[in-house]
């Protein structure tokens, strides 16, 4: 189980979070919607560890992010895939995705570059194999992102926005995988603008504004008036997005 | 009667006066590199205290005549520390020195120019921070400073010439000496400073090709 427990994250005088929870259990594909700057990938950023919280708690499967002696295993749990990729470039796309199975896992590196292969071969990459991320496309790039987490088998996939500097036709290419891995039972933390998709894959939606989370549903319920759609902000930005 | 002509055995100085500029300039460039490179680690890891006072010494080093700092080593600390200083021992200690300063510099921008998303991702992977230096910050910083780091070698070639100045039988003192002899000035600086070009270009050839090779993962190959 994920749990985010009243966390709060300022930047200087400006609070990005401000007292947000939120369970996500094994299984679940969990959406967070919400405008630019409304504290999504922030909230992403503090359950992998790379904020630190200034309040609150958040524990991956029992093991504490706050608690520097078992943050270590908290990352073990987790893989993050980012909006601008962030693979390394003197990096093979091979190795972006063995570095951390064969330093942090300490898995024999024989084993892992056979699953990495196995994985680029998933996506369509298998001829990419030793190419460097300077010779890959946006669409082909966040393709090996997503390998790289998974190849750490992590217990929760975090998705921050990982479509949103892609053109559709890249995008596509990456939310086919996306729901490929929801349908295998992937559990997701899914930070995206996609809303049509998210509606699709999705088994929950949390909408995020300034900070604060208003709303956690069921996604039927989250886009049906009685529900999510009786809230004005929702119902705003969904209409707004869905026109854009 | 003086003997002013030159003389094979001219040849046989200059090749000596040659072999102790290079190897003054390797053996400074390896301690100085060691030297600047822990000096950027210690700063990579943020250590208290330890980094300002490398901050400072580096500052000094660089804003200071090499020539100011050889007399200091050579005439000044025997004297305040009651030391011998042999000529060659105060050229390896100010030049090292001098040299790791500016290594310094060159190993901290680098580090710097690495970028913080590849270095956040490889941390929310759970490498440790030894770990992301070792294999996402080094093999890039170390590509990013090749460039620097041969145009500040072929520089610190020239500036070894200084040591002549306390007595060390280097390439210049050499030509100095020559040019005592034969008095013919521009024909003995014309050789030594060829010998000077024909070693700085040396340098920067080999730089250059490791400098290729390193970033052969950026290599722009469209069009």
């Amino acid at each position: 189980m994920l749990i985010v427990e009243n966390v709060v994250k300022a930047f200087g005088s400006l609070v990005v979070l401000d007292g947000v929870s939120l369970t996500v259990k094994p299984g679940e594909v969990v959406t967070i919607l919400g405008s630019s700057g409304s504290g999504k990938s922030t909230l992403i950023r503090c359950i992998n560890g790379i904020e630190k919280l200034d309040a609150g708690r958040i524990t991956v499967d029992d093991f504490d992010v706050t608690k520097p002696r078992e943050l270590a295993e908290a990352r073990k749990r987790s893989g993050t895939v980012f909006q601008l990729f962030n693979l390394y470039p003197h990096m093979t796309a091979l190795s972006n995705i063995t570095l951390a199975p064969i330093e942090v896992l300490k898995r024999p590196r024989a084993e892992a570059e056979a699953e990495a292969r196995a994985l680029l071969a998933s996506v369509g990459l298998e001829d990419k194999v030793d190419v460097y991320p300077a010779q890959l496309s946006g669409g082909q790039r966040q393709r090996v992102g997503i390998c790289r987490a998974l190849a750490m088998k992590p217990r929760y996939l975090l998705l921050d926005e990982v479509t949103s500097a892609l053109d559709p036709e890249m995008t596509s290419e990456v939310l086919d995988i996306l729901a490929k891995l929801a349908r295998d039972g992937t559990t997701m933390v899914f930070v995206t603008h996609e809303i049509e998709f998210a509606r699709r894959i999705s088994d929950r939606i949390v909408f995020l504004e300034k900070g604060k989370l208003i709303t956690n549903l069921p996604t039927a319920e989250f886009f049906s008036a009685a529900g999510g759609l009786a809230l004005p902000r929702v119902a705003q930005f969904l209409s707004k997005m869905q026109k854009a | 009667m003086r003997y002013t002509d030159f003389t094979p055995y001219d040849l046989v100085l200059l090749a000596q006066g040659l072999g102790v500029t290079l190897w003054v300039f390797l053996v400074t460039t390896a301690i100085g590199v060691t030297i600047g490179l822990v000096w950027g680690i210690v700063r990579f890891y943020r250590v208290p205290v330890l980094t300002p006072v490398i901050s400072f010494v580096s500052e000094f080093l660089k804003n200071s005549p090499v020539l100011v700092q050889l007399f200091l080593v050579f005439f000044g600390v025997p004297g305040l520390l009651h030391v011998d200083m042999s000529p060659i021992l105060a050229a390896t200690i100010t030049l090292s020195a001098n040299t790791a300063a500016f290594i310094y510099v060159i190993v901290v921008s680098a580090i710097e120019s690495v970028g913080r998303d590849q270095i956040e991702a490889a941390r929310a992977f759970g490498l440790t921070r030894w770990q992301v230096l070792r294999h996402i910050i080094a093999p890039q910083a170390v590509a990013f400073s090749a460039g620097p780091l041969t145009a500040l070698l072929v520089n610190q070639l020239q500036v070894t010439s200084l040591i002549s100045v306390i007595g060390v039988m280097d390439l210049a003192k050499i030509g100095a000496n020559l040019n005592l002899r034969t008095l013919k000035p521009f024909l003995v600086w014309t050789a030594v400073g060829a010998l000077y070009y024909v070693s700085a270009k040396l340098i920067a050839l080999i730089g250059a090709r490791i400098e290729a090779r390193l970033r052969a993962y950026a290599a722009f190959r469209g069009l």
